[in-house]
């Protein structure tokens, strides 16, 4: 049975996207990335200062055969993030990128009025853009309005680890945008948050930190790759509805009278 | 039995190496820059010697190996003819309220190292070991173990030292050390070359590296301070006469060129949380190099016909070379 979303018309099969940063070597690196069933990496092209001197460190990426997905980490004005995607687009000749604009230095949160400004300036100039959002339903309509086809609003602040803060917001965009393609990027910690963003509905999680950050990265890929097997599983076959009162899972209707209070 | 051998490289590994096979055998030490190696990573590095530390994210055998460098070091520095600063008072690791969580996984993450073990600091314990931080750190880890050198003295000194031997040099001289010509002449080639030796030895990448180094007379830390930062641990390493080496980055990139105000600012903004001291401090320098290393950031020794090549020594020059160059000089004797 093939189960798979779309990024802007590329069907993708494993619904764990994977970032390339903070591991302990690019060796464990690989291994993780192996291990996590990604068929999307992310790369951030900024503090390698030219295109030729992050070549080593790249190719290691490229060797993965893995789709690349580069990203404009670290920018702060949307001058820098279109000159950095343009950048980007010749380095890994790819017209995907995942516009990441910085409003907020202490908890890195994503600056909604420039996203806007340079998601528009790069879909204009030919770009498939994934825009890091934050879980502003507002902000994904006008986003989607644009033309984007896939929209990664935040679980959390980058690297915090702290899950879905608003599990609400997140579903209410689901439910309101459900044509797109939805991501949760960033934030997660844990492989239970990844389970619930799936479960959600949600196409897919990228997360980085949560893998290159524990104590085992492999390890820790491969359950965050169950977890969101898991999530995506329990997505299609709907939960039951919650409720407020207990019902027993098993009937009373036949049990021998003297059981009954 | 005296050998004529062939030291290729004259950085960390590279002096070390001339030390240690000019003392039995006849020595001719190539590098491509001058006497400087200013290319060198060791040049640059802050130069800790930070094995419990390091083994939040290395393996134990290279931690322990650590150890034993660090055991090594003393001897090697006392065949030189001028002093030059080495220390072993242990190392402060500090956090800022919003870095705590770090602190705690790095100290949970700290491997066993033989009877080495981090201690647990509250405010008034750090006080007391850096008068100093006094009031500006609530918690804090002390590693007994760990230990620094002044790595500039230890360039100079090893230089000097090895003039008075009988050492040749001959500088501005790219070698390939496979040429069978070069290997004619000698009967062993000791290939320290580090990214010299990119080409060669198989996915050898460089890692950018950004340190300043401060003259601070403000400023009294008797020993390194770890200061837990989201993205490279960084160290502020006091030298002799008040000079304070704040570093380093850690950038996958084969950039040499000069720091980026970004680095400098994360760099020199991280010294001033840790003291407000630094605020009149002179910058002496800001230095770029790049480290050599394998895709497992493990360092490797080979050993394949007269070449003998160390290399892949990573962010843990100072930390392994010493153990590394004996493994090295085992192969020869």
């Amino acid at each position: 049975m093939s189960d798979s979303f779309s990024i802007y018309g590329e069907q993708i099969t494993s619904r764990l996207l994977i970032g390339s940063a903070l591991y302990p070597s690019p060796a464990i690196m690989a291994e993780s990335i192996i291990a996590s069933g990604a068929e999307v990496v992310t790369v951030s092209l900024r503090r390698q200062q030219s295109a030729a001197a992050g070549d080593d460190f790249w190719q290691l990426i490229k060797d993965t055969g893995l789709k690349i997905l580069p990203n404009t980490a670290g920018c702060h004005s949307v001058k820098e993030a279109v000159t950095l995607a343009q950048m980007c687009r010749e380095v890994f000749s790819t017209d995907w990128i995942k516009l990441e604009l910085i409003g907020d230095e202490y908890n890195l949160q994503p600056d909604p009025f420039a996203l806007l400004e340079a998601t528009k300036i790069l879909m204009d100039d030919g770009f498939k853009v994934l825009p890091y959002c934050t879980d502003d339903l507002v902000l994904c309509q006008r986003l989607a309005d644009i033309g984007c086809e896939v929209l990664m609003p935040w679980g959390a602040p980058i690297g915090t680890g702290k899950g879905l803060l608003n599990q609400y917001n997140l579903k209410t965009i689901r439910e309101r945008l459900p044509e797109l393609t939805l991501i949760v990027d960033a934030g997660l910690g844990l492989p239970s948050h990844a389970c619930q963003a799936l479960e959600l509905g949600y196409d897919a999680v990228l997360l980085n930190s949560a893998i290159a950050g524990a104590g085992c990265p492999v390890t820790m890929s491969h359950a965050f790759k169950a977890a969101v097997d898991a999530g995506r599983f329990a997505y299609k076959a709907k939960a039951m509805p919650e409720k407020e009162v207990a019902a027993p899972s098993t009937p009373t209707m036949g049990m021998p009278f003297w059981h009954q209070t | 039995m005296s050998y004529n051998i062939a030291v290729v490289g004259f950085g960390l590994t590279g002096r070390l190496a001339a030390l240690e096979l000019s003392l039995a055998h006849n020595v001719t030490v190539y590098e491509a820059d001058d006497a400087q190696a200013r290319n060198s990573a060791g040049r640059v590095a802050a130069a800790m010697l930070a094995p419990l530390a390091e083994s939040v994210l290395c393996e134990q055998d290279l931690a322990l190996m650590g150890l034993d460098s660090i055991s090594r070091w003393p001897g090697i520095l006392a065949q030189l003819d001028e002093t030059v600063f080495f220390q072993q008072q242990g190392t402060l690791v500090v956090a800022h309220q919003q870095d705590k969580g770090d602190l705690q996984s790095f100290t949970e993450r700290l491997k066993p190292l033989a009877n080495h073990h981090a201690q647990q600091l509250s405010g008034p314990h750090i006080s007391e070991l850096e008068p100093e931080l006094s009031g500006r750190f609530n918690q804090g880890v002390y590693l007994p173990c760990e230990g620094q050198i002044d790595n500039q003295a230890f360039y100079q000194a090893s230089y000097n030292t090895l003039q008075k031997r009988a050492v040749s040099f001959k500088f501005g001289e790219n070698v390939d050390v496979t040429c069978e010509r070069f290997q004619q002449s000698f009967d062993y080639i000791i290939d320290c070359r580090g990214l010299g030796a990119k080409g060669a030895a198989h996915q050898l990448r460089g890692v950018r590296g950004e340190v300043i180094r401060l003259h601070a007379p403000e400023v009294n830390l008797t020993r390194p301070v770890r200061l837990m930062h989201p993205r490279y641990p960084l160290y502020i390493a006091p030298k002799p006469n008040h000079e304070y080496v704040i570093g380093a980055t850690e950038i996958e990139s084969q950039d040499n060129g000069p720091a980026t105000v970004r680095s400098t600012l994360e760099l020199l903004s991280a010294a001033y949380t840790v003291h407000s001291g630094f605020a009149e401090a002179r910058i002496i320098n800001i230095q770029t190099g790049l480290r050599p290393a394998f895709s497992d950031n493990r360092p490797q020794v080979k050993h394949q016909g007269k070449v003998i090549s160390i290399n892949g020594l990573y962010r843990h020059g100072y930390l392994l070379a010493p153990s590394l160059v004996a493994e090295a000089v085992a192969l020869i004797n």
